[in-house]
């Protein structure tokens, strides 16, 4: 083989400007392949990874709700429980289920001073997960975790006094909210005394929050401009503190009669959490909705996320999930990643077709050279070269312009891939979720289109490798 | 030992066919000197490709060493052409994208692992084969640099690469002027004599057919006559008919 390898080197170098000549072809094609498919790869990971994380599914009840004029009025149980959760977990391909539930009492979030210039207030739409779901998106100098402060009672007259990142000095909790899980602390019903509650400040917990991506985005991309604040850097933002105030609300007619106010803090984001609210762990959620609403809100959930072990199984998985008796929340993942899917096919076919058209040229190239080196074949038949020897020679010299060409074409996709994103960074206007680079280059793509690129070369001389593995050295050296 | 026995052949194009051999019977011993000797078309061309075994579309037997060609695969064809055989064409057929010694270790690329001449061996052999034919200067200079006589002689260097059994020449001294081409018959009355090769020479010249001992006349695809005599060892080609270059 060694030998054939040097005749192929020899004879590309002393045929160079026929195989430059006749690969331009699958260079183009290849760029064109890599180039599009880096693309689709690309937007197809910040669509799928950041807007719509694919990899999890959000499960709900089963809709059964009746549209009645402008109403849509819910016949069914709208929430999940234990069982259900087990049930999900037992679905193949599932390796983890996290109950959320919904804060369904009226708070409000204020705070943000430092950042804003002003202090701001907002009406909070909040969720409670389970802390494990976002683990590492947790800044390693905070925790996001349910801590207990009904019976904090260490006392402090400042923040310093009580030492730890997630604790802060404040008022202790009022005796409102020291009711035991299950009762409520509703107008008519007093809230429990507790007879040694402290009177002044003790250290207490902030209650850690999380936001998502897609809402730094929305604030970086719209609501800033509208509004005339600044840019915000995820960064930076982190460790914010403000005041949660559960039961109050901006709407008269919600607020409740009691108040508890709580001091939040940002210690991170993540694509898990709501995307537009705040996200916290779900003991708080949970405290607060037996507090002010339902002694069984405990044990029940209105979502449950689910974890699939890879993208590729989330349609069966979603299968399971219908066939259980529930719902899947439509996120629009699917139908971007079906667009995004059919984004690749056109582009990918296009490229195809153009290195089929190369592969083409490819074959006409090679019959040529084969016609001009008939002698050249016919002295190897003569000195000792089988039929398989010379179509060895003239597939090998097809494979190695392959093999250069498509590194060639990979090379100038790159090229104009980082062209692309240079452009994109100087010129085109901050958008939510405006990536660095649109494309993404993975190792498999490259060593595809290399592949792709030798394929087609290989298939492109497989015919003019067969008419010179049959030409008769006889006819070609002697004429007879 | 090759034994050819009613050897046909015949050329078909289109509608006509021409039958150049018509039953050649015909046995060459080993470490024979033998011409082959007839007119243009008599069919001694045909007959040195079928015996090298370049041309396998005929029919007959044709037997080398006992073996039948034409019950050779590929493979083994082109095994026997490497190994065993040894072509020196009229028209030299030297590459000319390569230099004199990668034109004379050009069969070894051919061994296919298959106990042939490793990379270093057959580079030392073509040295020395090339020192042989006082052409060891040569040894990096392309074919066209080179006289018609070394061009032929890097061809006799080539085919004598993997010291074969049997030499089959094509007219070789058919491109040469007078001088080269006494050296070239020199040189092949050496190698029959000195290393016992078989050789096979194809002419149309009476004078180049006197320097083996055995002449084969054809004429329109048959053997007229199978001679023996002594070789003239001092061949003359300046009074041989020479046919126009390839």
């Amino acid at each position: 083989m060694s030998g054939l390898t040097q005749l192929i080197r020899k004879d590309l170098r002393h045929h160079r400007r026929h195989f430059i000549l006749a690969s331009i072809g699958i260079v183009v094609g290849i760029a064109a392949f890599a180039f599009f498919l880096a693309l689709g790869s690309g937007v197809r990971s910040v669509v799928l990874g950041e807007i719509f994380p694919l990899d999890k599914l959000e499960v709900i009840p089963r809709s059964t709700d009746v549209d009645l004029g402008p109403l849509r009025v819910g016949m069914g149980k709208d929430t999940l429980n234990d069982e259900a959760a087990k049930k999900l977990g037992e679905i193949e391909h599932v390796t983890g289920v996290y109950p959320k539930m919904k804060l369904t009492v009226p708070s409000i979030a204020a705070g943000g001073k430092e950042l804003f210039g002003n202090a701001m207030r907002t009406e909070m739409v909040a969720d409670g997960i389970d802390p494990k779901l976002v683990a590492e998106d947790i800044d390693s100098k905070y925790a996001f975790a349910y801590f207990d402060d009904r019976e904090a009672t260490k006392a402090c007259k400042t923040d310093a006094d009580c030492g730890e990142t997630m604790l802060y000095c404040g008022d202790p909790l009022p005796a409102h909210a020291m009711t035991a899980d299950g009762a409520t602390a509703g107008e008519d019903e007093p809230a429990a005394e507790v007879a040694d509650a402290p009177k002044g400040k003790v250290c207490r917990h902030y209650v850690p929050v999380i936001a998502s991506n897609h809402l730094v985005e929305i604030y970086n991309g719209t609501i800033r401009r509208a509004h005339s604040l600044p840019k915000l850097n995820p960064n930076f933002v982190l460790g914010l503190k403000f005041d949660l105030r559960v039961g109050a609300s901006m709407v008269r007619a919600s607020k409740r009669k009691k108040v508890i106010t709580e001091r939040g803090r940002l210690v991170g984001f993540s694509d898990r959490a709501i995307s537009l609210g705040l996200t916290l762990p779900l003991g708080y959620v949970s405290r607060y909705n037996v507090l002010f609403d339902d002694p069984n809100a405990a044990k029940t959930f209105h979502s449950i996320i689910v974890d699939v072990d890879a993208k590729d199984n989330v349609a069966g998985v979603a299968k399971g999930v219908e066939d259980a008796g529930f719902d899947v929340a439509d996120s629009g993942a699917e139908q971007a990643a079906m667009l995004i899917a059919v984004f690749m096919m056109v582009f990918g076919f296009v490229s195809i077709v153009i290195v089929g058209i190369a592969a083409i040229n490819i074959m006409h190239v090679f019959f040529m050279l084969i016609y001009e080196r008939q002698r050249e074949i016919g002295i190897m038949r003569a000195v000792g070269a089988s039929r398989a020897n010379i179509r060895t020679i003239i597939l090998g010299e097809a494979a190695v312009v392959g093999a250069l060409a498509g590194v060639v074409g990979v090379g100038l996709s790159m090229l104009a891939a980082y062209g692309f994103d240079l452009v994109s960074a100087k010129y085109i206007p901050d958008f939510p979720y405006k990536p660095d680079t649109y494309f993404e280059f993975s190792p498999l793509l490259l060593a595809t289109s290399v592949g792709f690129a030798i394929g087609f070369c290989v298939l492109g001389a497989v015919l003019p490798a067969r008419r010179a593995a049959k030409l008769d050295p006889a006819v070609v050296l002697t004429g007879q | 030992m090759i034994r050819l026995s009613g050897v046909h052949k015949t050329y078909r194009t289109g509608q006509t066919s021409l039958e150049v051999l018509k039953g050649v019977d015909l046995e060459i011993g080993d470490g024979e000197f033998v011409s082959i000797i007839g007119r243009s078309g008599s069919g001694k061309t045909t007959l040195l490709n079928i015996i090298g075994g370049l041309d396998s579309d005929y029919t007959g037997k044709v037997e080398v060493e006992g073996r039948k060609l034409s019950e050779m695969s590929d493979r083994d064809l082109s095994r026997y052409r490497n190994r065993h055989i040894g072509f020196v064409f009229q028209s030299f057929h030297l590459l000319g994208h390569m230099t004199c010694l990668e034109n004379v270790i050009l069969p070894s690329l051919f061994n296919g692992g298959d106990g042939g001449l490793s990379e270093k061996q057959a580079q030392d052999r073509g040295l020395e084969l090339l020192a042989q034919m006082d052409l060891a200067d040569k040894a990096h200079a392309r074919p066209i640099h080179l006289s018609g006589g070394q061009k032929q002689r890097i061809a006799i260097a080539r085919a004598l690469l993997h010291k074969p059994e049997l030499l089959i020449c094509d007219e070789p001294t058919g491109n040469l002027d007078r001088d080269s081409g006494d050296a070239i018959l020199k040189l092949f009355s050496q190698l029959n004599e000195r290393d016992g090769i078989t050789l096979i020479i194809v002419t149309h010249d009476d004078i180049i057919a006197e320097a083996a001992a055995r002449v084969v006349r054809i004429v329109e695809g048959n053997v007229v006559e199978d001679r023996r005599s002594e070789p003239n060892k001092n061949v003359d080609t300046s009074t041989s008919q020479r046919e126009e270059s390839a």
